[in-house]
């Protein structure tokens, strides 16, 4: 069976499931308020940013530091729960398909998902956007291109992420520990970044470039430096491995 | 006797262990904090349990509230798969007495919890704050007067994620709608009072500093809440067994 093949019936065994629903109802959520707040991005002009920008930012903001991380682990369950109901993994396995190829494209499937996220996000802010610039009579529209390469550069930087909360999901048989793992390694994000060590830390990668840009444009807010030199070697090994030994942990427990 | 059935039935999915552990991680926070900066804190003239609370609990309570939520999935978890909650339903017990005894349980184990926090806080106050400043007279009702109320602010928590993960069979469904919940409550902004009452809102509150008004109004709103909920809970259960 090719690999595209395969992720044909990974995403065939999640089309039914709501998920893609959830991604919606959280990518409208967090353009609400931003839409009602719309009048404070004026204030803002003191931090040197323009309210178009301030508008779009706080929603990136919001999405990168809770609600992308943790519906990527929420993700990780689904494909998870899926396999171990009615014990599926087993057909699975009797298949003559190599357990990493099975592995690596559920991984895909997941980095879909995080895709569809980012574009649901882009498509709302667009709309919320428009509603924004009737409502208080200033454009808030920014150049497509710089809002897609925005959303491209944090969706990137949340592969590492991505490919330690599937090896949570794959490594830890007890929901309980790989949910609350991964939900609890979202919260200290928020101190990494701060710090000097913050590659160090893949889980704050997608806040990190969105915070990054925020003091690009933003003129009186300190700029924080991304040396890509220790960065990307780091992302890349630990992706590496994460992968590594989430291929070699698959199905393990059920190949006994 | 019949939440030791409750319990009997997590025994052995990991949750004891996990909710110490979540304990232990929030409860670590505070300490982690002040032994990076203490010094910030010198020479403030607040109760140093205001000073923590106010430095810390918004960690701590998005660290409590996504434990809580983890742990309510769970636990219909275990009862959604392999049909378990069919055997149940033959026995002489109701599935609303079912989601009553857990939602018990459940606080039970957030009363843990939020025991451990507490000795952290303890903790904190002696060795930073020590001397005459920490141990004032009246800290020991201070403290536990933050404890119960910050106890019944996570009720309403409960409530609701046992609700939303009684109506949904699979764990990731819950699990989806408790986090959008917590998302949006992140996003509430913090001056308008009548969207605080948002429930997931509630458990970033603490006691100090806050006006005595404001108490009351947040204690009556978590009460009729919970009340609410489980209307909710026993008027979704009648519809769905008579559709079912």
């Amino acid at each position: 069976m090719s690999f595209i093949s395969l992720l044909g019936v990974e995403w065939k065994k999640i089309r039914r499931s709501r998920i893609l629903f959830i991604l919606g109802v959280a990518a409208v959520m967090l353009w609400i308020p931003s839409i009602l707040n719309a009048h404070l991005n004026f204030q803002m002009q003191a931090e040197g940013i323009s309210p178009e920008h301030n508008f779009l930012m706080q929603g990136f903001l919001g999405m990168a530091w809770f609600m992308f991380p943790a519906s990527m682990v929420v993700g990780t369950v689904l494909l998870a729960q899926t396999e171990r109901n009615s014990h599926g993994i087993l057909r699975m396995l009797a298949l003559p398909v190599g357990t990493g190829k099975l592995c690596l494209a559920k991984y895909v499937i997941l980095l879909f998902l995080a895709a569809v996220q980012m574009a649901m996000m882009v498509g709302m802010y667009y709309l919320s956007a428009g509603i924004a610039s009737w409502i208080q009579e200033y454009e808030f529209l920014l150049d497509p291109l710089f809002v897609v390469k925005l959303a491209f550069g944090m969706y990137i930087s949340a592969f590492p992420m991505i490919a330690f909360y599937w090896l949570l999901s794959v490594c830890i048989r007890t929901p309980i520990f790989s949910v609350g793992v991964g939900f609890a390694s979202i919260v200290p994000s928020v101190l990494m970044i701060n710090t000097k060590l913050w590659f160090a830390y893949p889980m704050d990668y997608p806040f990190y470039v969105v915070t990054a840009r925020y003091g690009e444009l933003a003129a009186n807010l300190s700029e924080m430096e991304t040396d890509l030199v220790p960065w990307i070697p780091v992302a890349v090994v630990f992706t590496g491995s994460c992968l590594l030994a989430a291929v070699l942990c698959f199905g393990k427990n059920e190949r006994r | 006797m019949k939440i030791a059935l409750e319990y009997q039935k997590i025994r052995r999915v990991g949750i004891i262990p996990g909710c110490l552990a979540g304990g232990l991680l929030a409860s670590f926070i505070p300490v982690l904090e002040l032994s990076v900066r203490s010094e910030q804190y010198q020479g403030l003239l607040e109760p140093p349990l205001q000073t923590i609370l106010q430095a810390d609990w918004q960690m701590m309570g998005m660290m409590n509230m996504l434990l809580v939520i983890t742990i309510a999935c769970m636990m219909y978890h275990t009862e959604y798969a392999d049909h378990a909650i069919r055997r149940m339903t033959t026995l002489p017990v109701t599935e609303e007495e079912l989601y009553f005894r857990k939602c018990i349980l459940l606080s039970g184990m957030w009363a843990i919890v939020l025991v451990m926090e507490m000795l952290s806080l303890v903790f904190c106050t002696l060795h930073w704050f020590g001397g005459k400043n920490g141990a004032y007279a009246e800290f020991v009702i201070d403290l536990l007067q933050n404890f119960g109320y910050c106890f019944c602010m996570m009720l309403p928590v409960i409530a609701i994620s046992l609700l939303v993960a009684s109506a949904c069979r699979n764990m990731w469904t819950s699990l989806g709608i408790d986090v959008v919940c917590v998302f949006l409550a992140t996003m509430i902004p913090v001056k308008y009072f009548a969207l605080s009452l948002f429930p997931f809102a509630l458990p970033f509150q603490i006691l100090e500093g806050a006006e005595e008004g404001t108490i009351v109004g947040y204690l009556a709103a978590a009460a009729v809440e919970i009340l609410l909920t489980g209307a909710a809970e026993m008027i979704f259960l009648k519809v769905r067994r008579s559709f079912a």
